[in-house]
């Protein structure tokens, strides 16, 4: 009986770091996939866009015009309908709802065949205009805004270009696992009433409970509006209370701003590093200046400008349904940091195979 | 016709030497009571500082390591410097009877401007944190002049000067985060320390005791606070209000430019809006403070008891792993409370 016990302590003993180490090998490979430039990936059968958008035209309302990183989408988005040749305006807003309720408005009044929402504009809000718009004959859709695989497509609207914030956070998961050698202790944050943090928040606590056995992390909700009243406290008095901490890993890396003075003034420069996504060019440019931003996913927002604007021609044009974005996550460290720009851009650095893919889909080509 | 004029004029300023002689008996009164003791005039005076020990005690009863640990005091004194100095700017002009409602939105251009001189134009520190003074020096005109010459209240004018101010910032950085500031600065603000404290801390202090000793021990201090208890009284005993209330705003708005300084000094890095969310903390800080001290009126010590009273409340409950909810549920709440339990010792007198 004791021989039995013991027989299957060691089986356990045993086989706890064969998981540990196949979670660790898994990590490993995620993240050497997303360390290769993007390729690509058609998201649906090549049509004629030219023919098809001829008397369509396409009404884009940014979740503000003073965020670089909606402005990024737009002008990819600009650059696509030129490349098409139809008419897309651009609402200027400064992220008050009224103004995004007049866009609809404008829109409706105006004629246009679409409406979409982007790059995180909550369509939650604006129920009732976006119905008087449907009603009117107008489709209204959203790009960038919800997660492809966790979160559902409202019925009020006419369809979504999503994310897949899934995929991302377990990057994040994986870079700090594999980097750790499956030793994480992380304080994770996120501003839980932005649509995408929920999937990009589980994903990266689901991938670290199954693939790092030895692995643990706290989670600190931080809302925007009080970011830098609250997370520069929050994780000065995380890292305080806990030495062995090594990873911050905030869903949104704007928030790194805040954090980085929180582990300097804590004195756990060099200790404990911030692992994000987005891709925001000032993180970029922290990255390559100093030693806390270790990575950063990031996307190239010109491709989300050009799949937003491909999805939405497909839906005016009975092409089929697009659902998700088919830009590639990207993985930015200090070997590569440079390629994104001296100072970093949202562009640089990924690439332009979709350009010209995209010519082709849409039956540009010469 | 000109008699009666002339008995009018007489009337009111005898009204007016009735109200001075009124303020005198005020103030003589309140000097006999600071030579008498009262455990209720000192339990006003100290009853902030004794709330502050009292808080550390409850949350170090669940949180020891960390409560009765000096580490995270010394950390927190560094990283609250920028409000506890935002505050002492905005205690001033409170005390000459005006708000400023710009003064968040100066340390936010201050502290872009560190960030476009210093990263973008390729300026030496010493030159980029001149220009930024000077341009806060120069807001506060802006402040001063529409508020005395068009006679506008100070909060309307400062509120337009504060949205205004918000533009430029969003204009001049393009609407981005700028990073990439001199390590110097970073030295300068965060990375030197003295007895474990960032160096802020004691930009902090300093400041505070400066202001404490032209408030309490100072003509102009005093004439301030009589501009503020009653203009009208102190133009007519010979002070000088548009040049006092003009004073205040240019204090305010470079104090308000230096917190902008140290706030790019401790990230390394500027943005165009999260300084703007330091208004509210440092409003509560000031009125909080006016309660201690010297109760009843605006104070340097005050106000600097009051950052690191609510700091502490709020590092206590991150210690603890609270709710964010809780957070302001503190903040606002003991705000209130905290006025209103000292408004009660003082027997409800107008603040």
């Amino acid at each position: 009986m004791l021989k039995r016990a013991t027989l299957t302590a060691g089986a356990i003993a045993l086989a706890f770091p064969v998981a540990a180490q196949a979670g660790m090998d898994e990590a490993k490979a995620l993240v050497e996939t997303h360390r290769q430039l993007p390729g690509w990936e058609a998201p649906g059968e090549p049509f004629d866009a030219r023919a098809c958008m001829a008397d369509k035209k396409m009404f884009v309302i940014p979740l503000t015009n003073a965020n670089p990183f909606n402005a990024t989408i737009s002008q990819g988005m600009k650059q696509a309908a030129d490349m098409v040749g139809f008419e897309l305006t651009e609402w200027e807003n400064q992220m008050q709802p009224d103004q995004w309720i007049q866009g609809i408005a404008q829109a409706v009044q105006e004629g246009y065949d679409l409406i979409d929402l982007q790059g995180g504009l909550p369509p939650e809000f604006l129920v009732p205009q976006i119905t008087e718009a449907r009603a009117a004959g107008v489709k209204v859709t959203a790009t960038h805004n919800w997660d492809a695989t966790t979160q559902e497509v409202p019925d009020f609207m006419d369809g979504a270009a999503n994310t897949d914030y899934v995929t991302v956070g377990n990057i994040i998961a994986a870079w700090a696992i594999a980097q750790s050698e499956g030793n994480v202790n992380a304080v994770i944050l996120g501003p839980d009433e932005i649509t995408p943090t929920a999937p990009l928040r589980d994903a990266i606590m689901g991938y670290l409970d199954e693939h790092c056995p030895d692995c643990s992390y706290q989670y600190i909700n931080a809302p925007v509006t009080e970011w830098a009243t609250k997370i520069q406290p929050a994780v000065q008095s995380a890292l305080l209370a806990d030495s062995s901490i090594n990873y911050v890993l905030p869903v949104y890396d704007s928030m790194s701003q805040f954090i980085v003075p929180a582990i300097r003034i804590a004195g756990r420069e060099g200790d404990v590093k911030i692992v994000s996504y987005n891709g925001t060019p000032f993180v970029l440019d922290m990255m390559r200046d100093d030693d806390i931003v270790e990575m950063n996913v990031g996307e190239s927002l010109g491709w989300v400008g050009f799949a937003g604007v491909d999805a939405n021609m497909r839906l005016l044009c009975d092409e089929g349904t697009v659902t998700k974005l088919n830009t590639p996550a990207y993985i930015f460290d200090d070997s590569n940091v440079e390629t994104a720009g001296v100072p970093a851009t949202f562009n640089d650095g990924y690439g332009d195979v979709h350009i010209e893919e995209f010519r082709k889909l849409w039956g540009l080509a010469e | 016709m000109r008699q009666e004029f002339f008995e009018e004029y007489e009337a009111r300023i005898a009204a007016l030497e009735e109200r001075m002689q009124s303020f005198q008996a005020a103030i003589d009164a309140e000097t006999a009571a600071q030579s008498r003791f009262s455990w209720k005039d000192q339990l006003e005076k100290y009853g902030l500082l004794v709330a502050w020990v009292l808080l550390i005690l409850v949350l170090g009863i669940f949180r020891p390591d960390q409560m009765f640990s000096w580490p995270p005091y010394a950390t927190m004194f560094g990283s609250q410097a920028m409000v506890v100095i935002l505050t002492l700017g905005l205690i001033i002009p409170l005390t000459a009877g005006d708000f400023d409602l710009s003064i968040a939105s100066v340390m936010t251009l201050s502290s872009m401007l560190v960030a476009v001189f210093n990263v973008q134009m390729g300026l030496e520190l010493g030159p980029t944190i001149f220009f930024c003074l000077a341009i806060g020096a120069m807001i506060g005109l802006i402040n001063a002049f529409f508020t005395l010459y068009f006679r506008i209240h100070s909060l309307i004018v400062t509120l337009g000067v504060g949205y205004f101010i918000n533009g430029m910032v969003l204009w001049v950085s393009n609407s981005n985060t700028i990073t990439g500031v001199s390590m110097n600065l970073i030295e300068g603000v965060i990375l030197t320390r003295l007895l474990g404290v960032p160096i802020a801390f004691y930009y902090g202090l300093i400041l505070t005791l400066i202001i404490w000793y032209v408030f309490e021990y100072t003509s102009v201090g005093r004439r301030l606070l009589f501009v503020g208890k009653g203009a009208e009284v102190a133009r007519l005993s010979g002070v000088n209000l548009n040049r006092m209330r003009t004073g205040a705003f240019v204090a305010s708005a470079i104090i308000g430019a230096f917190a902008g300084i140290l706030y790019t000094g401790m990230r390394g890095a500027a943005d165009p809006t999260s300084g703007l969310a330091f208004l509210l903390p440092a409003f509560a800080a000031a009125f909080l403070g006016s309660t201690a001290i010297s109760p009843g009126r605006f104070n340097a010590i005050g106000a600097f008891v009051a950052v690191y009273f609510l700091s502490t409340g709020i590092m206590g409950l991150n210690f603890l792993g609270v709710d964010t909810f809780v957070q302001n549920l503190f903040y606002g709440g003991g705000l209130v409370l905290a006025v209103a339990i000292s408004q009660l010792i003082r027997n409800r007198q107008p603040m």
